[in-house]
Parts: structure tokens; C-alpha cells; sequence
């Protein structure tokens, strides 16, 4: 039998494959939970601005004064951005001990006043919904004539707090007219309540506040972010993305499209027109494996090129070349590892719901159980310096494991340090994705051989 | 060629070439404790309708399915057009059509799409592919839905698309499994007559099939399976003459007038074992082979009564596979 009798079938078999994976709904399904996985976590892991990282809920509360000069305290709630949070409600209480003076809600311009007679300081607390929002309030002899309470915020999530949003009121705790300058130069003016927002450039500003010809001057640090640290960095991004998601991923995606590869068409009846064809038994199951391949790896490799995309684009700078290659490269082995698989089960399974069971068990068995069965049995060996072999290399039974440590062998060699690193080398783990490879294809030839039309 | 029986090779004194040729096929299953088939043995002539008929479970299916090289027997050979099936496996696949008893389809790909896919297996350029594809399913009668998807197929257009993929490649062989089942009258009708224009063609037909009438119409050259076995390989008529062979020959006698003395005659022939009054006249037994028809009419009308009809009685193929199969369900 020379190679063409050999391989009968198979382009056409892998051509019919592809094309009717490519149409399914399921695969569909299934791109667009990676895509939201991946280039979602890209973005989230790259430390991109989000709404949990700003509060929706800020107290800008202000020591003032009644006309009798006792304590009032004016308190202005907000979001981050000046847009008053109306009929919220806000406690005050004290310190020590901590006693509950009173609650009361804000106006239609967000402002709530609270008498405090002659105490000097107050504790006050916002609640909306499950967020709250806390800050005191203390008394001090002070010859100014208007207050001022300020945060800074990194409203486009480059690392930089560079905005300063500031609420000023006047000694009486109401708005008043107020003009905000940054070094020196006047930028705008506070709104009807009193809220202004200012950009500030790297490094230190002195910002000016001035009310009825009164001002205060203070400096505000707009700094670096930290650098060198392995978290938000694109290599470290890439890292965790094919760690965490990818490497649970992937399989599910390999193996919802390739469940039914073989048993769909036993149990539609199709499988005996087409081995009746002039097709050889090993060209129909390297065609089926082959479709099924293309049809999962084109779609996985195009997300993940709009995960590296997105990486590079939310950090400034692209992950490491050689880093992303084997990435791109070690996840296509994962899916070949577990079409293949799929592919026994489906020729094995009577129906396509057992076939998919198997899948799942599969996927249980080397990506949850066992990480437990290697740990039991290590813990059965007594010898601490054979146990130590055996945890070492246990990974290597496990297709899920030998792509985990491909990928750590390939990443830099800060990441290597901070996560664990494999102590495997590159020929050896080389070897293992080859056998495993070997073995998967031998034997979903053999099981296709023995038992698709039985 | 041992164990071929050699007048199948011939009809009207013309010698014909056995295009399939079976020899002691045999297929178990659970390490040999299984036999579905034992020792099967036949032969169809080429250009011949072949019926081959068993009860369920007698293994008419699975040796369809090794015909078709679907599946692989434990032993025995098979020989297709001159080619071993173990040998060649391709050249028979090639030499063969198969219109399985499922009309099973991919619900998504259109009937047009369908003939294309399973053409480009036979090596046919794709505009020959789609030109065929096309004459088919005009000449079938479903050209108006060549290109809509299977799921929107009846059953009927679902067997016309089968029988219609089983000829793109021109085979010389057509393995027909229950081709009839499911349609109705008329339906039946269209294939019986495609099956007859396709043998006018010179195709030679396997036809496995449950419904008798169809298979006595149809074939001239029956084989029987029961348990794994075959039990009979023949025509119609040997089979039936074979079968009447040792049997009584039973006359139905249609008459009026029939008194005592004119029964106590017939009874009296040689040859009438029994002679029994009926509703309408008598029904006279004799032995086997004995032609006793003259002499009861004889008897009758000398007798003074009013003879209108003698019928013998004639074993069917119904009658056959009952007697062959042990009456086993179909």
C-alpha cells in the first residue's frame, strides 16, 4: 500500500470537517468565551482602568461654623467626577467611644449640614447601596476663611494619580466662588458647588486655592509607578493569561468541538456511506483529526493574537518575542492533545452524550485530580529523595502539565523565579509532548480501526 | 471453485460471469463465541437482481456491511468484480454502490452538496462532479431541491438522494438495503422500476429486502440467511419446485351436483389420499407429483356434476422462506 492509498480520504475528509465545525453554532459559542476570557483578561491582568478600582462615592466633609461659632460640619457627597449623590444617607458619630450623634440625608445638591455644638471632631460615613465611604472631620483654631478638601484619582489608568479633584465651601460650610491655580498659573474656577478638577503633570505642583483674595498653597506629588514589579508587566500579563485561563480553557474549547467527531456520524448513519467510499481507514481518522484541529487552532490562535494585541496595547510595550512564539506554538500542542483524546472517546463512545462525558472526565482527570493523585502517591513514597523524583516529573503524565512547564520554560527568567519555574529541561519535556503526541495518534488510529463501524 | 453452485453461473443457456463471489465468510464477535455469520457461501452473476432475504437478526446486514467494506470479517474471502476485497479493498470500493436501509444524511449540507462531497472521493473532476450531481437528482426527481439543506428532505427524497449517491461513480455493483422501506405505494413502484432500468443498464443488484412481492418481482435469484447460515441460493422457481418436491399436491375443485357416489369415485382414483367436501365444492389431496386433475374432472363431469374450476395449489415464495427460515419474523 503505497502513501496516497494509504491517506485516502483525507483531505477531503479534513475539508468537510473544518467547514462544518467552522458553521456550528457550539464553536461560535465557544470563541466568544475566549474572547471575552482572553482579551478580557489581557486588558484586566495589564492593570487597565475598571469601576471596582474608583469608588462611586466620595465624602468631602468640612469643619465649619455657625454665625455663633459653634461647630457645624458641611459635608458634600459626590462620585469621584462632582456629580452629587441627592437623599444618600450620612452618619455621624464619634470616636471614642464610638457614639452614634445622628443621621441625615443629602439635598438635591448633595450637601447635608450637621450641628455639632462644641465638639471638635466627628466621624462621618456615606452608605449607598453595599458602599461606604468614611472620613473625620476635626475643629482647629484657624484663621482662614474657607476649607478645602481634596483627592487625586488615576482616571485613565496609566499608574499616574496626575487628577486632583478638590471641594472647597467657605468658613460657614457653603459653596463660594473660588479659583484654583496650578503652579502659579490659574486654571479654572470651582463650580455652583463647589467642586473643581485639576490635571497635573509627573512629579511635584504647587496648586494655589483662593477665596475672597484668602489663599492656600500646597504642594501634590503626581508619581511614578512602581517599577520592576512582575505584576502588569506584558510578560508577566502573558504569563498568567495562559496559566490561568488558557490552560483551562483551550481543552474545553478542543474538546466541545470534537466530542461528536466520530460518534455523530455513527449514530446519524454516515459513517458507513463514507467508509464505503475508496477511503483508507487511516486517511478518514487523520482527516477527521486534522478538520477538527484547524477548526478549533484558527479560531484560539486568532484570539490570542488579539490577546497579545491587547497586552501590548493596555502596557505600552509588546511581551517578549521568543515568550509569545512558544506561547502561540505550546497552545496549539495543547489543543492537538486534546482533539486527539476526543477523538478516541468519540470512536469508543456509543453516543455523543458519552462521548462528551468522557471529555469531561478527561478534563477533571489531568487539569483538577491530578494535581491530588500525584500529591497522595507522593506522599505514600517514604523516601523523601525519591518522592522529590516522582513529584518532579509526575507532570510529565499529564498533557495539561507538560504545557504549563513548556510555557514556563520559554518565560523570562524573572517570571521563572517569582512563579516556581520548571526544573524539567527543555529536552525532556520535548520528548514527553512527542511521545504523548505519538501514543494519542497511534492509538486513536488503532480504537478507529478496531471499532468506528462495530 | 469449491462449494459455488455452478447454475448460477448460467441462464438461458448463456454463461455469466459471477460478479460477487463469496466463500466461506464467517464473522464473530466476543472472541469467536459470537457467530453472526458461519460459513456464508454465494455467488451473483453479473448483470442479475440478487434477492437476498432473512429474518431480523439472521445477518442479512452484516453481511452487507462486510460487502460494502464497512466492516472487516473474521475469515473467508470476497471477491468483487475480480477483485479480493482483503487484497484490494480500494479497487472494490470503487466497483461498488451502497444504498444503505438508513437514509442518514448531514442535516446541514444541501443534496447537491452532498453528491459533490461523496464524488470527490472517487477521483471525479469537480465539473463533472457538479454535472452529475445535477443529471441525478433531475433524473430522481428532487432537481428542484438540490439546494436545500437535508433537514427540509422527506423520506422518500432522502431515498432517492441515497440511491442517487450510490451511482455517481457508475459502479457495477449495487448493494441495496431494504431500498422500499418506509415509501408508499407509489414510491415503491418508482423504485422497483429504477431498479429494473438500472439492471437493463447491466448494474448487477444485491437487494436485501423484507417485503417479498418486491423480491418475487423483482429477482429471479434468491439467497436465503437464517442464524448466520444460508440456507438456500437458487431461483425462484427451483426453489419453490424444490420446495413442492415430497409435499402433497392439493387440487381445489370448484363444482355443484357433487353426490356421495360422485366423491366416493374421486376417492377412488389412484393416487387421492383424501378427499374432503367444501363450501363450494371439494378439495382433493394426492400424492406428491401425482397428476390427478384429469381424472377428478373426468370423475366429476361423468358423475353428472357441475364442474367450474380445478386450481392446484401453488407454494409461494412466502411459503418458501417460512418453510426455510422456520417461520422466523422478518
Amino acid at each position: 500500500m503505497n502513501l496516497r492509498t494509504f491517506f485516502r480520504g483525507l483531505p477531503q475528509v479534513a475539508h468537510q470537517e473544518f467547514l462544518a465545525n467552522l458553521k456550528s453554532v457550539r464553536l461560535l459559542i465557544m470563541v466568544i468565551i475566549l474572547a471575552l476570557a482572553v482579551v478580557g483578561g489581557s486588558y484586566g491582568l495589564s492593570g487597565g482602568p475598571g469601576g471596582p478600582s474608583l469608588s462611586p462615592l466620595v465624602v468631602w466633609a468640612h469643619a465649619a461654623y455657625e454665625s455663633n461659632d459653634s461647630h457645624v460640619a458641611s459635608v458634600f457627597v459626590a462620585d469621584p467626577f462632582g456629580s452629587p449623590r441627592t437623599n444618600t444617607q450620612v452618619t455621624f458619630s464619634t470616636f471614642r467611644p464610638e457614639e452614634t450623634l445622628g443621621v441625615a440625608r443629602t439635598d438635591g445638591d448633595g450637601f447635608v449640614r450637621f450641628p455639632m455644638g462644641n465638639r471638635s471632631e466627628v466621624y462621618v460615613v456615606a452608605e449607598v447601596g453595599t458602599v461606604v465611604f468614611g472620613t473625620s472631620v476635626f475643629w482647629f483654631p484657624s484663621p482662614v476663611n474657607f476649607t478645602s478638601v481634596t483627592y487625586q484619582y488615576d482616571f485613565d489608568g496609566d499608574g499616574l494619580s496626575e487628577t486632583l479633584a478638590v471641594h472647597v465651601v467657605d468658613r460657614e460650610g457653603d459653596p463660594a466662588p473660588t479659583q484654583l491655580s496650578v503652579n502659579g498659573t490659574y486654571v479654572r474656577d470651582v463650580d455652583s458647588r463647589g467642586y473643581g478638577r485639576l490635571s497635573l503633570p509627573r512629579g511635584l505642583s504647587n496648586i494655589t486655592i483662593e477665596v475672597g483674595g484668602q489663599v492656600e498653597s500646597f504642594t501634590v506629588d503626581v508619581v511614578e509607578p512602581p517599577s520592576g514589579s512582575l505584576f502588569g508587566t506584558p510578560d508577566a500579563t502573558l504569563f498568567l493569561l495562559s496559566a490561568v485561563f488558557l490552560y483551562l480553557i483551550v481543552p474545553i474549547f478542543a474538546i466541545v468541538v470534537t466530542f461528536d467527531a466520530v460518534s455523530k456520524e455513527r449514530v446519524q448513519g454516515t459513517l458507513d456511506l463514507l467508509l464505503s467510499r475508496p477511503v483508507s481507514r487511516t486517511g478518514v481518522l487523520l482527516g477527521k483529526f486534522l478538520g477538527s484541529f484547524a477548526a478549533v487552532a484558527f479560531p484560539v490562535t486568532f484570539v490570542n493574537l488579539a490577546g497579545l494585541g491587547v497586552i501590548t496595547a493596555a502596557s505600552g510595550e509588546s511581551p517578549s518575542g521568543g515568550f509569545a512564539a512558544g506561547f502561540l506554538g505550546f497552545t496549539l500542542l495543547l489543543i492537538a492533545f486534546y482533539v486527539l483524546l476526543q477523538i478516541i472517546f468519540s470512536t469508543l463512545a456509543k453516543t455523543s452524550g458519552t462521548a462528551i462525558l468522557f471529555g469531561v472526565l478527561a478534563w477533571l482527570l489531568f487539569n483538577v485530580l491530578y494535581n491530588v493523585l500525584t500529591l497522595v502517591v507522593g506522599l505514600l513514597i517514604a523516601d523523601p529523595a525519591a518522592r522529590f523524583q516522582f513529584q518532579l516529573y509526575a507532570g510529565l503524565g499529564n498533557p495539561s502539565a507538560i504545557y504549563q512547564q513548556l510555557v514556563l520554560l520559554y518565560a523570562p527568567l524573572e517570571l521563572t523565579g517569582f512563579f516556581g519555574g520548571t526544573a524539567i529541561g527543555g529536552d525532556v519535556l520535548g520528548a514527553a509532548a512527542a511521545i504523548w503526541l505519538v501514543i494519542l495518534l497511534v492509538l486513536a488510529l488503532w480504537v478507529f480501526e478496531k471499532k468506528a463501524a462495530s | 471453485m469449491p462449494g459455488i453452485p455452478w447454475q448460477s453461473f448460467c441462464r438461458e443457456g448463456t454463461w455469466r460471469v459471477p460478479v460477487i463471489e463469496v466463500e466461506g465468510l464467517v464473522k464473530s464477535y466476543g472472541r469467536g463465541t459470537v457467530r453472526a455469520l458461519d460459513d456464508v457461501t454465494f455467488t451473483v452473476p453479473k448483470g442479475d437482481i440478487f434477492g437476498f432475504l432473512g429474518p431480523n437478526g439472521a445477518g442479512k446486514t452484516t453481511t452487507i456491511r462486510i460487502l460494502s467494506t464497512v466492516l472487516d470479517p473474521t475469515s473467508g474471502t470476497i471477491r468483487i468484480d475480480g477483485h479480493d476485497l482483503a487484497e484490494d479493498p480500494l479497487a472494490v470500493k470503487e466497483r461498488l454502490g451502497l444504498m444503505p436501509d438508513e437514509v442518514a444524511f448531514y442535516p446541514t449540507l444541501t443534496g447537491e452538496q452532498h453528491l459533490r462531497y461523496y464524488a470527490s472521493f472517487h477521483k471525479i473532476p469537480r465539473a463533472d462532479a457538479r454535472k452529475r450531481a445535477k443529471d441525478y437528482l433531475e433524473r430522481f426527481g428532487i432537481g428542484d431541491a438540490a439546494g436545500k439543506k437535508l433537514k427540509a428532505y422527506s423520506h422518500g427524497m432522502k431515498k432517492r438522494l441515497a440511491l442517487a449517491q450510490c451511482l455517481l461513480h457508475d459502479p457495477q455493483v449495487i448493494i441495496m438495503d431494504e431500498p422500499a422501506n418506509g415509501l408508499d405505494p407509489q414510491g415503491m413502484r418508482y423504485f422497483r422500476d429504477l431498479i429494473r432500468s438500472l439492471n437493463h443498464e447491466g448494474k448487477t443488484i444485491f437487494l436485501s429486502s423484507h417485503l417479498l412481492s418486491e423480491v418475487e418481482q423483482l429477482c429471479k435469484r434468491v439467497g436465503i440467511i437464517d442464524r448466520g447460515k444460508i440456507v438456500a441460493v437458487d431461483s425462484i422457481e427451483n426453489l419453490t419446485t424444490g420446495l413442492a418436491a415430497g409435499t402433497p399436491t392439493v387440487l381445489h375443485v370448484a363444482a355443484s351436483d357433487l353426490s356421495d357416489a360422485i366423491l366416493e369415485s374421486v376417492r377412488g382414483l389412484s393416487g387421492v389420499t383424501a378427499v374432503e367436501r367444501t363450501e363450494g365444492g371439494v378439495k382433493v389431496t394426492a400424492r406428491s407429483g401425482a397428476d390427478v386433475g384429469p381424472d377428478v374432472s373426468k370423475a366429476i363431469v361423468l358423475g353428472g356434476g357441475k364442474l367450474r374450476e380445478i386450481r392446484t395449489e401453488q407454494r409461494s415464495l412466502e411459503d418458501l422462506f417460512l418453510s426455510l427460515t422456520k417461520g422466523g419474523a422478518m
